[in-house]
């Protein structure tokens, strides 16, 4: 089994997956998410993959399934819901539920005991945690490498050696940034910001600052409940339609770390985030924080970025 | 009777638009507002007397009225992309300048937005909310992949906390009659439009105007008087003459062009005939049920756009049967991606366009009349 996940709703609680991270795609769908656009091609194209698990939450996502229809790979579409409250957490429980079963019949294989595999998650999402708390003191490069190693394999298989094997070096830097993005693909952009002076001292990634320390707290009620829970109610995404709350958590935490600048990176025609920088840049303004916007066009465009870091660097 | 009809479109458009600036005067409505996105269940809010406006139609109207560009540039200022659906783009250039072809929208005491269409329209909702500072309500619709029960257990909840937040806030009680009343309305006006859009395909009607009338199914479905328009329109347009021009039956598959005199490029398209269109019937809501929620949920969750691929071809395949078309203009729109794909699997010969349907500088015309005659070849 190695199933192929989108997004940080796919809860790895249930069964091991593979994190999209990046593919160089046909790219063929016009006005239409890059990151999106490459997950369907690995899905199509990758015989190493053989299943898919992604979200209902944008636009791009929502019609996946009609670009994998002549795929005979097992797929399934998690319909994340658009609100967070009680009645929001019983639905997507039973989502997973299904999602458990749809698996199952699919493999002919019973998966194994969650309970096990959620002390394993909350184990990695707390080592997160414990080096994210001290990122100005280490490299983000090697972070963010780490946890994106760290994705790509089985969950009962990781040892967290990539993560573990990060050192404090107490890097020099000119200033102190915050990144602010969906899944970072292109871990060269990180390279380049880094090579710029700017030190990103917290970020609100989904591979990042909204899993670390995200546990599931208790599980003596429903095992799925409690999975649901914790996927629902920690740092949102922008596909949860809470903007206030977002910004609010982001601007506190970017306050308290001393951060001088922003760095916003989003894929070109990745609606969610578009409408969110609309948002976040006035508010950001509001409080003379610098912010550069980055856009790329794929899970591995890098065009542009290096000259604008550098630019935006400068202006700090 | 053209005149009653004339009455009664009158008599809807000016009530609509009474609180829109050009017209109110400073006059400010009498009972509490929300701004909707189009498949909200706009009968509960009718049954509590709330006034409810559609920053989607006004998008489509600011472009009727060729004043998108300016909006579209301002939505830019904005910090808003004009990569998004520029249905937002206009109406954030349009608040931010507070300025349109009727004035500004009434200001809004709550929004409510849903994602049975597409989920972009939460997402612009949030910018509204943050600018307005108002009560942000977002309904989920799972659709038809979810068990039926679960998901109507979902819904349900959803309506009953949509219904006590609306309580709070025009400090009223609401009437369960009311609404069933409301909703019995809506059922007729589906109806009737059904008889109405029969038409195209043996009269000789232009589809412009269907594409300019549904507007009423959208804004003012749950008024008694609409059912009473469309009833006359449909008794008007079937005593027209059968259409025999000898032109190739196609079927739209998409929005119409706001922006353009006709709602679709008609100076590269007299060799077609539009004898059917996807856009025309998805207000055509199934309010079955037994009872008051089960009505709106069967309505509200089961819109074409929130359906299956595989059921909305089986749909799509049904209506372009029934028109006769022999082939089909697809429109690659690029503010709604939810929309392109319903046209994948079509059997009949189509050709795919390149539109946006409020942005006019997005369609190539030398292109699209290349793409037409390319698809005459495949006729036969």
């Amino acid at each position: 089994m190695k199933i192929l996940s989108m997004s940080g709703f796919v809860p790895e609680e249930i069964c091991d997956t593979v994190r999209f991270s990046g593919y160089t795609g046909e790219r063929n769908i016009t006005h239409f998410c890059g990151y999106a656009n490459d997950f369907i091609s690995q899905v199509m194209l990758d015989d190493s993959i053989d299943g898919a698990i992604f979200p209902r939450s944008c636009d791009s996502t929502r019609i996946i399934p009609s670009y994998l229809k002549g795929s005979s790979k097992f797929q399934y579409q998690l319909k994340v819901p658009a609100r967070s409250d009680d009645y929001a957490i019983e639905y997507f429980a039973m989502q997973l539920k299904q999602l458990r079963v749809a698996i199952e019949e699919y493999y002919h294989e019973e998966l194994g005991d969650i309970s096990n595999r959620i002390e394993m998650v909350n184990c990695r999402n707390e080592i997160i945690g414990s080096y994210y708390e001290k990122l100005d003191r280490i490299s983000y490069k090697d972070y963010i490498d780490a946890i994106h190693e760290e994705l790509s394999v089985a969950l009962h298989e990781s040892k967290h050696d990539e993560l573990n094997r990060i050192e404090v070096t107490n890097p020099t830097y000119k200033h102190r940034v915050y990144l602010i993005g969906s899944f970072l693909a292109n871990t060269d952009i990180i390279r380049k910001i880094e090579g710029c002076g700017l030190k990103i001292v917290g970020d609100n990634l989904p591979e990042s600052g909204r899993i670390q320390n995200s546990i599931v707290e208790s599980f003596d009620e429903d095992v799925y409940a409690a999975i649901s829970r914790k996927v629902l109610s920690r740092r949102l995404s922008p596909t949860q339609n809470n903007f206030s709350k977002i910004i609010s958590f982001d601007v506190n935490e970017m306050c308290k770390l001393h951060a001088e600048g922003v760095i916003f990176v989003s894929q070109k025609y990745c609606e969610p985030y578009d409408y969110l920088y609309s948002v976040y840049k006035k508010k950001l303004d509001e409080l003379h924080i610098p912010v550069l916007h980055l856009s790329l066009s794929n899970s591995e465009d890098l065009s542009k970025a290096k000259l604008m870091i550098e630019a935006f660097a400068d202006t700090l | 009777m053209a005149q009653t009809i004339g009455k009664i479109q009158t008599r809807l458009m000016r009530e609509y638009y009474k609180y829109f600036s050009k017209y109110a005067k400073g006059k400010t409505p009498e009972s509490k507002v929300a701004w909707v996105t189009s498949f909200v269940p706009v009968e509960i809010l009718e049954a509590m007397d709330i006034l409810y406006y559609y920053p989607e139609s006004y998008a489509a109207v600011i472009a009727a009225s060729e004043r998108e560009q300016e909006l579209l540039a301002e939505s830019e200022r904005q910090f808003l992309t004009t990569d998004c659906c520029s249905y937002s783009c206009c109406i954030e250039g349009c608040v931010s300048l507070e300025d349109g072809p009727r004035g500004k929208l009434p200001k809004p005491d709550i929004l409510i937005a849903t994602n049975n269409q597409c989920n972009t329209l939460p997402a612009w909702w949030n910018i509204l909310a943050e600018r307005y500072n108002v009560p942000l309500v977002i309904l989920d619709y799972p659709g038809e992949d979810m068990e039926k029960e679960i998901a109507y257990r979902y819904v349900k909840s959803q309506h009953d906390d949509l219904i006590s937040e609306l309580e709070k806030l025009t400090e009223s009680k609401f009437e369960p009659e009311k609404l069933a009343n409301v909703i019995s309305n809506s059922e007729r006006s589906v109806k009737a439009w059904q008889n109405v859009i029969l038409n195209l395909r043996t009269k000789d009607i232009k589809p412009t105007m269907l594409f300019d009338d549904i507007n009423y199914l959208i804004t003012a479905r749950c008024k008694e008087q609409t059912a009473e328009l469309y009833d006359m329109m449909a008794s008007e347009l079937s005593q027209k003459e059968e259409i025999t021009d000898g032109k190739i039956p196609v079927f739209w598959i998409g929005y119409p062009l706001w922006y353009h005199q006709d709602r679709f490029f008609s100076e590269i398209m007299y060799d077609y005939r539009i004898v059917g269109s996807n856009y025309i019937t998805w207000w055509n809501l199934d309010y079955s049920g037994n009872n008051s929620s089960e009505k709106l949920f069967n309505a509200y969750n089961y819109t074409f756009l929130n359906l299956s691929q595989k059921t909305r071809n089986a749909r799509l395949s049904k209506l372009i049967k029934e028109s006769g078309a022999k082939c089909a203009i697809s429109l690659r729109n690029k503010s709604c991606k939810c929309d392109f794909v319903s046209a994948k699997d079509i059997s009949i010969p189509k050709s795919e366009i390149e539109i946006d349907m409020i942005d006019r500088s997005f369609l190539d015309i030398e292109k699209a009349t290349g793409v037409l005659e390319l698809l005459k070849t495949t006729i036969h």
